[in-house]
């Protein structure tokens, strides 16, 4: 198994997985999306609230921002000392005291640790107008995307088998219906011979195998998978893929001894 | 209030909203949503369509209560 990649910064990878097996890449797909865990407010206290949404919209809206993570630093709630309870272990409050007229944007919170702040400062929770007012405390814990989706650390995660097109010289005619047909693009011309040149946009749609009627042209899958994956902020994206693996051996080390005990 | 997240893929659209904003008094919106890098028609939907209804009842603020 091998990686290698395409394209890459702090929240946005494309990356190739060679020879590797698809029941790989989708248990790893599924671990990136559901096991990783982040930073989200789980549920916050409303001391005030005279704005013009309900106490449940405003938790639900604080509850989708996005939070910067640091994994050291806190325990799952579940396998923390306090058995769950919630301590400075495993739990971070975010206080908001705001007065309108002001539109009151995630910057607004002042977090008790320095570290666990709004990954973006200017995302909108509720314009207040005149006399009116929030008093808010949100209290934030680590969670998994398999609890809720506001803990997911990637929005995209997604992965797609990449294909094998192979041309017959023999048979080929040069008619070029190939090109034609192909909705990505995939084909071009060179030398007078038809030649595979986008192969990463191809999306098995098999047009091509249709519409030559030399029947020259074959595709087939290969154990190579061209993984698309973009971030939220809460956590850089090599950290997500690293974690997630961390999971995934763990879960299935935990299997070989469910197996052994047997 | 403009949505934190789109609806259908999840990936954080809130902090662009400003922006856009700023963005439209100069540009169409393809023109905006190009810049601001949304790509899928999921996000860019959320953009077009947003009517927000926070301004409507702010005209009767003060008028009851």
């Amino acid at each position: 198994m091998k990686i290698e990649f395409i394209q890459e910064n702090e929240n946005f990878a494309k990356f190739i997985l060679k020879d590797s097996s698809i029941t790989f890449a989708n248990s790893w797909r599924r671990a990136m999306k559901s096991y990783v865990p982040t930073m989200a407010v789980d549920y916050i206290d409303v001391y005030l609230n005279t704005s013009f949404l309900y106490d449940e919209i405003l938790a639900h809206r604080i509850g989708l921002i996005p939070l910067k993570t640091n994994l050291e630093k806190y325990n799952p709630q579940e396998k923390c000392v306090c058995n769950g309870e919630g301590c400075p272990n495993c739990q971070v409050s975010l206080r908001l005291n705001v007065e309108g007229p002001k539109v009151v944007y995630s910057g607004d919170f002042i977090s008790e640790d320095p570290e666990i702040v709004p990954v973006f400062e200017d995302i909108p929770i509720v314009e207040l107008y005149k006399d009116q007012q929030l008093m808010i405390e949100a209290v934030a814990r680590l969670g998994t995307g398999k609890e809720h989706a506001k803990f997911q650390p990637v929005s995209l995660c997604s992965y797609k088998i990449i294909p094998k097109i192979e041309i017959e010289r023999g048979k080929c005619n040069l008619c070029k219906r190939c090109i034609e047909v192909c909705p990505r693009d995939v084909f071009g011309v060179e030398d007078e011979d038809i030649k595979v040149e986008r192969i990463l946009d191809c999306s098995f749609c098999l047009e091509c195998v249709k519409a030559c009627d030399e029947k020259a042209i074959t595709v087939l899958e290969t154990n190579n998978f061209l993984f698309t994956i973009e971030g939220l902020g809460q956590l850089p994206i090599r950290v997500v893929m690293k974690k997630a693996l961390e999971v995934l051996k763990e879960k299935a080390e935990e299997m070989n001894r469910i197996l052994e005990a047997v | 209030m403009f949505p934190i997240r789109c609806f259908t893929c999840g990936s954080l659209i809130g902090n662009k909203w400003e922006r856009y904003k700023e963005l439209l008094k100069m540009k169409t919106p393809k023109e905006a949503l190009d810049e601001l890098n949304i790509k899928r028609y999921c996000c860019r939907r959320m953009f077009l369509t947003h009517k927000s209804v926070i301004e409507e009842f702010a005209k009767f603020h003060g008028a009851v209560g």
